[in-house]
């Protein structure tokens, strides 16, 4: 591990998320106390399956509301935003890389990162391509610019799905089970791809994963049981 | 990219779906343009076939038999009545124009109509003109002379295959008064393009029953009286008289146009349902569209589209589509216009004009865009109201 920075990109505080269930009482997903990710540091979240930790992205991201509590991203209250607003911050602070890349089937890679640009509307329109095919070409993809996701390998899939999540030169990015389903040479390329952004890059890093390669070069990590509230009392009942 | 480029491009990635929607949208819209060109064209036929002339005088039967016989060749020919009737009228000081007609038989199913020089001469009230594309008028060659001249319409030259100096009979007994063609009309996109034109006196003596007759027949007169004010005396004279009917074009045309009307309003009630069903087609298809899509939604929602950009986006998708389908619809529909023309003329004589644009056309368009717009609002706001987390996961 090296030494974590102070400076903090991610402050949760008294953090709740529940959701309606069909008994007509509420499941409590998430209850955080506190909880803070320092700048340009890459942290692993790891968990048992439905613990919260996709859920904890999702408000992170701003795609999703906390029931109560405080999330600060870059000393931006995410909750306390407009949507639009939030809309905008997500699109130029945060980058995600879903768990099954979520890339658009219509899009050429080399579309699918320029959609990104459009919709956060930082990158001048005239040069999007061009960063667009950098970022591609940066992670192995030069040859790939038209090819559409379907056409692609997983690990190539993934790799577009991180360029898009960097297009906006977002200083957090969040990704859910990166390396999941990803042969181990794959797995590595893509880590690497991960690890470059948060050493040269100076982002802060996110990762929900279980892999071992992961987890050895992260700066820190996290068990969600350790921290939510929520988990610990159901491991409890 | 802007939301334009990024609605054709998920149009372009449910391609097959997105060309189903819009052929449904052309068929239909070209289904409707088709309709309004048509009925516009008869209408229109009509005007300009029936207008030159105030008054058919003929046997007495049937008004609408006459004219629809003798102006548009679509009916069975009314009886004759005897060329002294035409003399009558020609020698009349209220008549400016008198003209003699015989519908006959046909060759190759294009009509033989016998007439003299006035049908076709340059008069200052007519609405049709009539040019030659090739070759000369026939002459009004006297009784007991005749040359056996034939002027042929456009169409009746192009579809018999005739040219100038061809010789040509109807039916073995007609061989001993084969026709030579002399000339070859214009297009005047009437009845006449579908006509095959000759003297009185050569008619009459190919004609068997004519022949022998010692005044010969007609099949009617068309008069243009000198005063419109001479018209109603003229009417009411030849409508009381024995042998004869006087009929007003004009009026025999309203009662076709009214006829029309009725058949138009049931057609248009077919059209509405056509519509509502193609609109209901984009709705549906869009409303798919935008439940398969769930997951694309939320992602972009995710990476920071705003709820009024994925409403735009399929907006701008079902506007594209239905814009795509109603001009493809317009091409449809003046194809399938000039292909029920060509029908039309075919089997009823009747020469529409398929080729019309007019601002009917841009209002139907702009309603189809409009409406089949508003079919893609409910899957708009069905995308903008998209809650994204929960659809951010794998549809499975």
């Amino acid at each position: 591990m090296t030494a974590v920075s102070a400076r903090s990109a991610v402050d949760l505080c008294d953090l709740k998320k529940s959701f309606p269930v069909a008994d007509g009482g509420n499941l409590d997903v998430l209850d955080v106390e506190h909880l803070t990710l320092s700048a340009a540091t890459c942290t692993v979240l790891r968990g048992r399956s439905g613990s919260g930790k996709t859920t904890l992205l999702n408000l992170i991201a701003g795609v999703a509301l906390p029931s109560a509590g405080v999330i600060r991203v870059n000393d931006t209250d995410v909750a306390a935003l407009s949507e639009a607003r939030r809309d905008r911050f997500r699109a130029r602070h945060v980058g995600y890389v879903f768990q099954s890349f979520n890339l658009l089937s219509a899009f050429s890679a080399i579309e699918n990162v320029m959609l990104a640009m459009t919709f956060a509307d930082v990158v001048p329109k005239r040069l999007q391509r061009q960063r667009a095919a950098e970022l591609l070409d940066r992670l192995g993809l030069g040859a790939r610019l038209a090819h559409k996701p379907q056409h692609l390998s997983r690990g190539e899939q993934q790799r577009v799905a991180i360029a898009r999540a960097m297009a906006n030169n977002p200083s957090i990015i969040l990704a859910d089970e990166p390396c999941a389903s990803l042969d181990a040479r794959t797995a590595g390329t893509v880590l690497n791809a991960f690890l470059a952004a948060c050493r040269q890059d100076g982002r802060t890093l996110l990762l929900v994963s279980h892999d071992e390669a992961v987890l050895s070069d992260a700066d820190q990590i996290l068990d969600i049981s350790e921290f939510n509230r929520a988990e610990a009392g159901k491991a409890a009942s | 990219m802007t939301i334009l480029t990024i609605a054709l491009k998920s149009l372009r990635g449910r391609l097959l779906a997105s060309t189903l929607t819009a052929v449904s949208v052309a068929l239909g819209v070209g289904l409707v343009i088709a309709s309004v060109l048509m009925a516009q064209g008869i209408r229109e036929a009509f005007i300009a076939s029936a207008t030159d002339y105030n008054l058919v005088v003929g046997a007495k039967g049937s008004p609408a038999q006459l004219v629809l016989g003798v102006v548009f060749r679509i009916d069975v020919a009314t009886p004759n009545v005897r060329y002294t009737i035409y003399e009558a009228l020609r020698d009349d000081p209220r008549v400016e124009v008198a003209v003699p007609v015989m519908v006959g038989d046909a060759y190759l199913g294009f009509r033989y109509v016998a007439t003299n020089g006035t049908y076709f001469a340059a008069l200052p009230w007519r609405r049709k003109s009539f040019s030659l594309a090739v070759g000369r008028f026939f002459r009004d060659d006297p009784l007991g002379s005749p040359q056996f001249e034939a002027l042929l319409g456009s169409e009746a030259a192009a579809r018999t295959g005739l040219r100038v100096g061809d010789r040509f009979y109807e039916g073995e007994e007609m061989a001993d008064y084969p026709f030579t063609v002399i000339g070859i009309l214009k297009q005047t996109r009437s009845a006449d393009d579908r006509a095959i034109f000759m003297s009185l006196a050569s008619f009459w003596e190919m004609n068997e029953v004519a022949r022998g007759l010692a005044v010969k027949p007609l099949t009617a007169v068309l008069v243009r009286p000198k005063r419109m004010s001479d018209l109603p005396g003229l009417h009411r004279e030849y409508n009381v008289a024995e042998e004869t009917q006087a009929v007003l074009p004009s009026g025999v045309l309203l009662t076709i146009v009214n006829m029309m009307a009725v058949a138009q309003e049931a057609l248009t009630m077919i059209l509405a349902t056509v519509g509502a069903i193609v609109l209901l087609y984009v709705f549906v298809a869009m409303y798919s569209a935008t439940l398969e899509r769930r997951r694309e939604i939320a992602t972009m929602r995710a990476l920071g589209a705003r709820r009024t950009t994925v409403l735009g986006i399929v907006l701008v998708e079902s506007c594209t589509l239905v814009t795509l389908g109603g001009v493809g619809g317009i091409l449809v529909g003046h194809v399938a216009a000039f292909v029920a023309a060509a029908m039309l003329a075919t089997r009823s004589g009747l020469v529409t004009q398929p080729f019309m644009f007019d601002a009917v056309q841009p209002a139907i368009l702009a309603v189809v865009i409009l409406l089949g717009t508003l079919a893609g609002l409910l899957p708009a706001v069905l995308a903008y109201r998209m809650e994204v987390a929960e659809n951010l996961a794998p549809l499975s």
